[in-house]
């Protein structure tokens, strides 16, 4: 779980009365997220469902989910670590800056009355969507948004969870960390995994132009990444791997269509609380799958003279 | 046409993973979907088992995957600093074997989590 003070979905379910939706629009981007796990079903410690459950949603802007929010609060934009600082001291009854106060948009008495739901809670849950984690601040707020959840579980059980975006971005954090110990951005070139994110995440890579060839699967990078790193992408000999003929695929050297995951290609995803799912495919596809087209890919690979020292053991021999 | 229904389904288009899904379909397409919701639903029926694209495309013309895949190996093999980017719309089983390949060529792997 890489030390975040997380649960599963089934717990939130069973457990949570106060549910807190932070910078994210789940009623759009989530839709079951309120009726199948967090908000609406009715749990063993909250059998009333949604009357026993009270919803926060912190935003910048109004958003159809606070129709669904017992209580909105709509702060200034950029100023997400401000307030999870200022609940931080809150919590601990420490004073606080009331012109940092001013700054997040809400009074003293929001943030108060919010802190005490929060230590009175039985059970809290906080979701964080993109508009904490992608805005100013970016992982820094994630990690002071996990640091408070740590800290009340002083007061309380208290726990944080990601809103995972694309079908198993989950799972990929998972399994890199299984086979390489770090979660993503992880450099294998010396034989050994190094993780460094801003040195070996995707963007800074393709701006600074510092990869000779890219492999890419289950993404539209071509539709999505900054222009510059679209530039390099086109520049570089690139292998795309995708259901369809993506805007990757037309500046790539090869593509290869491969069958849909979880449609027509079976196979595991991790739900965003990291619980593995089978996929049961409804249809067959005429095209092979991902793990297929790679397997041979190693395979030829495989034929080659080896590139690393041969008293570098490999990680997957173990497998 | 003969309908066949898959119960339980796993919908694998946001982090939810809804795994209660009902679908019908008739060999060819989905046909209808129970449980789903609009996004899901969309995904379910966008998707076809029609052969729509070309099998595979070097260069922006049609390859077979036999020459895709050969190609493939030897671009990843020859690079210096090969980049593994993705990983979020595929299973498990393929992410392992990208970090698998990764880890072959020496390269670097990467998700939409560094995004």
């Amino acid at each position: 779980m890489g030390g975040k003070v997380t649960c599963t979905l089934g717990e939130v379910k069973n457990r949570a009365d106060l549910v807190i939706y932070w910078g994210g629009n789940p009623a759009e981007c989530h839709p079951r997220h309120f009726t199948k796990y967090a908000l609406m079903p009715k749990g063993k410690f909250v059998p009333n469902g949604r009357k026993d459950r009270t919803m926060i949603l912190v935003d910048i802007r109004e958003t159809p989910s606070a129709k669904a929010a017992d209580i909105f609060l709509q702060i200034k934009p950029t100023k997400d670590f401000e307030m999870i600082t200022v609940l931080r001291a809150i919590i601990k009854e420490q004073p606080v800056d009331p012109a940092i106060v001013a700054e997040i948009g809400l009074s003293l008495e929001q943030l108060r009355d919010l802190a005490d739901r929060m230590k009175k809670a039985k059970f809290g849950v906080m979701f964080f969507g993109m508009g904490l984690s992608m805005t100013r601040g970016k992982h820094m707020n994630s990690a002071a948004l996990l640091t408070l959840a740590a800290e009340l579980n002083a007061f309380t059980k208290f726990v944080a969870m990601p809103m995972r975006g694309h079908g198993n971005v989950t799972g990929g954090d998972v399994i890199m960390r299984w086979m390489t110990g770090y979660p993503f951005g992880v450099n294998l070139a010396r034989g050994y995994p190094r993780f460094n994110p801003g040195e070996f995440s995707t963007i800074d890579m393709l701006i600074r132009g510092d990869c000779d060839a890219a492999l890419i699967l289950g993404a539209d990078p071509g539709a999505t990444m900054p222009q510059p790193a679209i530039d390099h992408l086109a520049r570089v000999p690139t292998i795309t791997l995708d259901p369809k003929v993506t805007h990757t695929s037309r500046i790539s050297r090869v593509h290869i269509t491969t069958a849909v995951t979880g449609i027509s290609a079976p196979g595991t995803a991790y739900r965003m609380d990291e619980i593995p799912l089978p996929l049961r495919p409804a249809l067959k596809s005429p095209y092979p799958t991902d793990e297929e087209v790679l397997r041979r890919i190693r395979q030829k690979i495989a034929c080659k003279p080896l590139q690393l020292p041969p008293t570098v053991p490999m990680m997957t021999d173990a497998e | 046409m003969e309908l066949t229904i898959t119960k339980n389904a796993t919908c694998t288009f946001c982090g939810c993973v809804c795994d209660d899904i009902e679908l019908h379909s008739d060999g060819e397409r989905i046909t209808h979907t129970k449980a789903a919701c609009v996004l899901g639903a969309s995904w379910f029926k966008n998707h076809t088992a029609e052969h729509l694209y070309p099998d595979a495309l070097i260069d922006g013309k049609p390859a077979t995957v036999d020459e895709a895949i050969e190609l493939a190996a030897d671009i990843l093999y020859d690079a210096d600093m090969p980049l593994i980017y993705g990983l979020s719309n595929i299973t498990c089983e393929a992410q392992r074997e990208s970090v698998g390949l990764a880890e072959m060529v020496g390269g670097i792997i990467d998700s939409h989590t560094s995004l």
